[in-house]
């Protein structure tokens, strides 16, 4: 897994490669801790490149998102390829996280 | 695809890294049973999902313990069953999360059995000669 951060005008971009699995969720975990140790508003998260996703990823999905809410801010999503938004669909996060279909819908919801 | 059943089997430890195994053998195994795209990432999930649970809290900590994953390719279907000697616990008993709640409304958690049973087409368990035995069955679809 690769995980790239950057601040931008209006809040953190995270890309994220590869596999979030039990092996390795804690390195993602980590990395967004580190966001939330400054004031954010929005998190972008480019899902382009992530291509497996098991429990132990989304319930840090899900963390996250209670903790954006809990702020008042937004966690955006977007670029998620059709496999991982299946595992979305199913597990019910899809109607609890904002998808987008890329960076430009994400910036204008 | 066609032809003879085809079995193949894993053994791995009872530890987390022994996943990274797993993901080595699915990519094998789409190869050798040229299996179409797409089902081994399911597969892989289902798995990592039952064998998470296995591996951390089947057994005692700090004990070392074997993990059996058989792998059989039959008529379009593909069945799996996973041995392990712990303690006796049957996931399919788990009852499954209401995935209509809201995110604050949502336990963390909770999910790896359910994606098992959405993913898989048949999820059974039995507990036989001390060990369980987890059986899943997957429908091959060829488009």
């Amino acid at each position: 897994m690769n995980i790239k951060t950057q601040k931008t005008s209006d809040g953190v971009l995270v890309q994220v490669e590869g596999r979030i699995d039990t092996t390795n969720y804690n390195e993602f975990e980590t990395a967004m801790n580190e966001i939330f140790k400054e004031d954010v508003n929005q998190i972008y998260l480019d899902c382009s490149g992530l291509n497996y996703i098991s429990s132990s990823g989304l319930r840090i999905f899900l963390t996250i998102q209670k903790k954006m809410m809990g702020l008042g801010g937004k966690f955006k999503l977007f670029a998620m390829q059709p496999a991982i938004k299946e595992i979305f669909d199913i597990s019910g996060f899809s109607s609890i996280f904002s998808i987008y279909a890329d960076i430009d819908a994400a910036k204008q919801a | 695809m066609e032809g003879n059943p085809k079995n193949k089997t894993l053994v791995i430890r009872n530890n987390i890294d022994e996943l990274k195994k797993l993901v080595v053998f699915l990519e094998t195994l789409e190869d050798e049973w040229n299996l179409p795209p797409g089902l081994v990432p399911s597969i892989n999930l289902a798995l990592e999902e039952a064998l998470t649970n296995v591996i951390f809290y089947a057994y005692e900590k700090g004990t070392e313990n074997e993990i059996t994953v058989d792998f059989r390719l039959n008529e379009g279907l593909i069945t799996i069953v996973i041995t392990d000697t712990g303690k006796p616990y049957d996931p399919t008993a788990k009852e499954d999360p209401d995935i209509n709640l809201s995110a604050e409304d949502r336990p963390i958690g909770g999910l790896g059995i359910f994606l098992i049973k959405q993913i898989m087409n048949e999820v059974s368990y039995r507990r036989v000669d001390g060990k369980n035995e987890l059986t899943m069955m997957k429908k091959i679809i060829t488009k």
